[in-house]
């Protein structure tokens, strides 16, 4: 077993959230950008110029015992001021349970804690085309990675370098029209959008994996696919792209207590070289993980 | 009185602790995880996650629920076993400079001496003591059998002393409040020979979806802990210390410095920080800054001048 053990675990380095970091934030924004869905803008700028794409972190509303705990949330976007210095970052969520539905009625100004960055963020990703799966809110983790990866934006340290890709393509499925969030932002960046929704209202009628194979039969060749949303899309698109000899990472969207690796809640099954399974900690082992590693 | 002559330090038993602030069991990992928020150096001490002699999987997701103001879990004592436990994470542990505890959990007596016999053993053998002590967790509600021995008083005494019996180490006995009589159980602890009684572990509960008709944890039950269990760990905390003489390690839902100074004044002599480390990690070392000034506020110079100064007057 190699979920506790450190120093390192095979493969993947494991993450402890060393470049971490706590405060009070002040919300700088907070805006509506589609039905149930709120961008959230803070000012910490410590964070912000740490965190990578796939990295999150965790929120929590000050001195509030019910929702008691932080929740994670996935960095959509640093935010720089005009001299060109890091502010804040962006998170985008929506509304569904008590936290988020309290969240929601945070204005600017409000403090807020944050604390992170958290997790590992994406994996290279070497590639020509990008193809990103997203479901729902899967959707905010990979706006950051598609301009970070198309060359427009640096994240983290200034000499980070990550491989480029020539192309984005985001298949980004959701219930209906109303909930789709972000996509002007997207096709700006220069990012091919795919919208599936489930009543038709706008693109294809359907389930985003029927984009996602459209595409793949066009030309798989030199492609990564990397999905985020619901279990049931994640193991479909992970089926897809065994079929398609495509490699694939998951950002799981795992419930979790702490996201600092205290508490063992986000444990997911991950095959293990001797053929068997162990949990592994999605908060200091993922959130990405190959898809061919989990078992569904 | 200045916070320079506060003095923090406290003994429980053999015990000697630099500052009675610790954390507990299953809420800080292997203290590695918290080297960003925290300066492990100040801590009183820490209490890694339970040990079992085997590795074990732990129990199936969902592991956690949040309900009002506390949060249930279970977890199931995921863990990779001792020898894993004494190669991998001990060595960085003893390394620390703060007062370990070892919290171990079998499945019977003989795998607790085991435990006990094993890692007193481990931590003598690198030269330095690593460990400080040994925590029984003899107070899961997660795993089958495993309270056994926090809810009989018989077995309880039998099994602190025979783990008393195989170790040098300071012995800790972690109590559950899933009982109808907590004096019962300090009793037995103290009689068998423990150190320090550290109570509460969590309370047995459970979370449910009823529109799907179906228990939230994978594990059906789990145990409650966080600020929702505070005023039971109270009651406990004062009960036992009525009940004994052994020192007392307080624990549930413990989240400020006042709420440390409740417990001391309840007759806690330590405490230890335990889910409030999932949601704000830097809670202990607030705790520490504020402590000195607290013990000053109730006029006291030590930890111990204040421990079990409850005044209640009699009807």
């Amino acid at each position: 077993m190699q979920s506790s053990s450190f120093p390192t675990d095979s493969g993947r380095s494991v993450f402890y959230a060393d470049k971490a970091h706590m405060e009070t934030a002040r919300i700088l924004d907070h805006r509506s950008i589609a039905e149930q869905t709120y961008r959230l803008r803070m000012e910490c700028p410590t964070i912000a110029d740490r965190i990578v794409p796939g990295q999150f972190v965790m929120l929590r509303i000050p001195a509030c015992n019910d929702p008691l705990l932080g929740r994670p949330l996935a960095l959509y976007d640093t935010v720089f001021d005009p001299a060109g210095r890091v502010v804040g970052l962006d998170i985008v969520y929506c509304v569904i349970g008590k936290m988020t539905r309290l969240l929601a009625g945070q204005r600017s100004g409000d403090p807020i804690d944050v604390w992170g960055p958290l997790g590992n963020g994406f994996p290279p990703l070497v590639c020509r085309h990008l193809l990103l799966v997203a479901g729902g809110i899967g959707q905010t983790p990979f706006y950051s990675l598609a301009k970070e990866r198309l060359g427009q934006k640096v994240y983290g340290n200034r000499s980070r370098s990550v491989p480029r890709v020539e192309k984005v393509t985001l298949c980004y499925g959701v219930r209906s029209a109303n909930f789709l969030a972000g996509v002007a932002e997207f096709q700006d960046a220069g990012i091919q959008v795919e919208i599936c929704t489930e009543d038709g209202s706008i693109g294809h009628r359907g389930l985003v994996t029927e984009s996602l194979q459209a595409i793949l039969s066009e030309s798989n060749e030199d492609c990564h696919i990397v999905c985020c949303g619901p279990e049931p899309m994640l193991e479909a698109t992970a089926r897809i792209a065994a079929t398609w000899n495509v490699p694939c990472d998951v950002s799981l969207e795992t419930p979790m207590a702490c996201g600092i690796g205290l508490c063992f809640s986000c444990v997911v099954k991950i095959r293990q070289p001797d053929g068997g399974w162990d949990y592994q900690r999605a908060c200091v082992h993922g959130p990405v993980f190959d898809a061919t590693k989990i078992v569904w | 009185m200045t916070r320079a002559d506060i003095d923090l330090q406290v003994q429980l038993g053999r015990l000697q602790l630099p500052n009675p602030i610790l954390v507990a069991s299953g809420t800080f990992g292997y203290a590695r995880e918290m080297e960003a928020f925290v300066d492990l150096k100040r801590l009183g001490g820490i209490i890694p996650k339970t040990i079992t002699k085997e590795p074990r999987k732990g129990n199936p997701p969902l592991r956690t629920v949040e309900t009002a103001a506390g949060l249930l879990n279970s977890i199931g004592l995921d863990n990779d076993g001792m020898e894993q436990f004494i190669v991998h994470i001990l060595p960085y542990l003893a390394e620390l400079g703060v007062p370990i505890l070892a919290s171990i959990a079998g499945r019977n007596q003989t795998e607790f001496v085991e435990l006990a016999e094993r890692l007193s053993h481990a931590s003598t053998t690198s030269g330095q003591a690593s460990l400080a002590g040994i925590e029984l967790n003899i107070s899961c509600p997660n795993v089958s059998h495993g309270v056994d021995f926090g809810t009989d008083p018989i077995q309880c005494e039998r099994l602190v002393a025979a783990c008393r019996a195989a170790s040098a180490l300071p012995i800790v006995a972690k109590l559950t409040p899933n009982v109808t009589s907590i004096c019962d159980m300090a009793r037995a602890a103290s009689a068998g020979g423990a150190d320090a009684i550290a109570l509460i572990n969590t309370c047995l509960g459970m979370a449910i979806d009823w529109r799907g008709r179906r228990p939230r944890l994978g594990n059906v039950l789990g145990g409650l802990s966080g600020p929702a269990i505070k005023p039971i760990a109270l009651r406990c905390v004062w009960q036992a210390a009525q009940a004994t003489k052994t020192a007392i390690i307080g624990i549930g839902g413990i989240a400020s410095v006042d709420d440390c100074m409740e417990f001391f004044v309840a007759g806690a002599s330590a405490v230890q920080l335990g889910t409030v480390n999932f949601y704000n990690p830097r809670a202990t070392m607030d705790v520490l800054d504020a402590l000195p000034d607290a013990l000053a506020e109730a006029g006291v110079l030590s930890v111990a001048d204040v421990v079990g100064t409850l005044q209640v007057i009699p009807s």
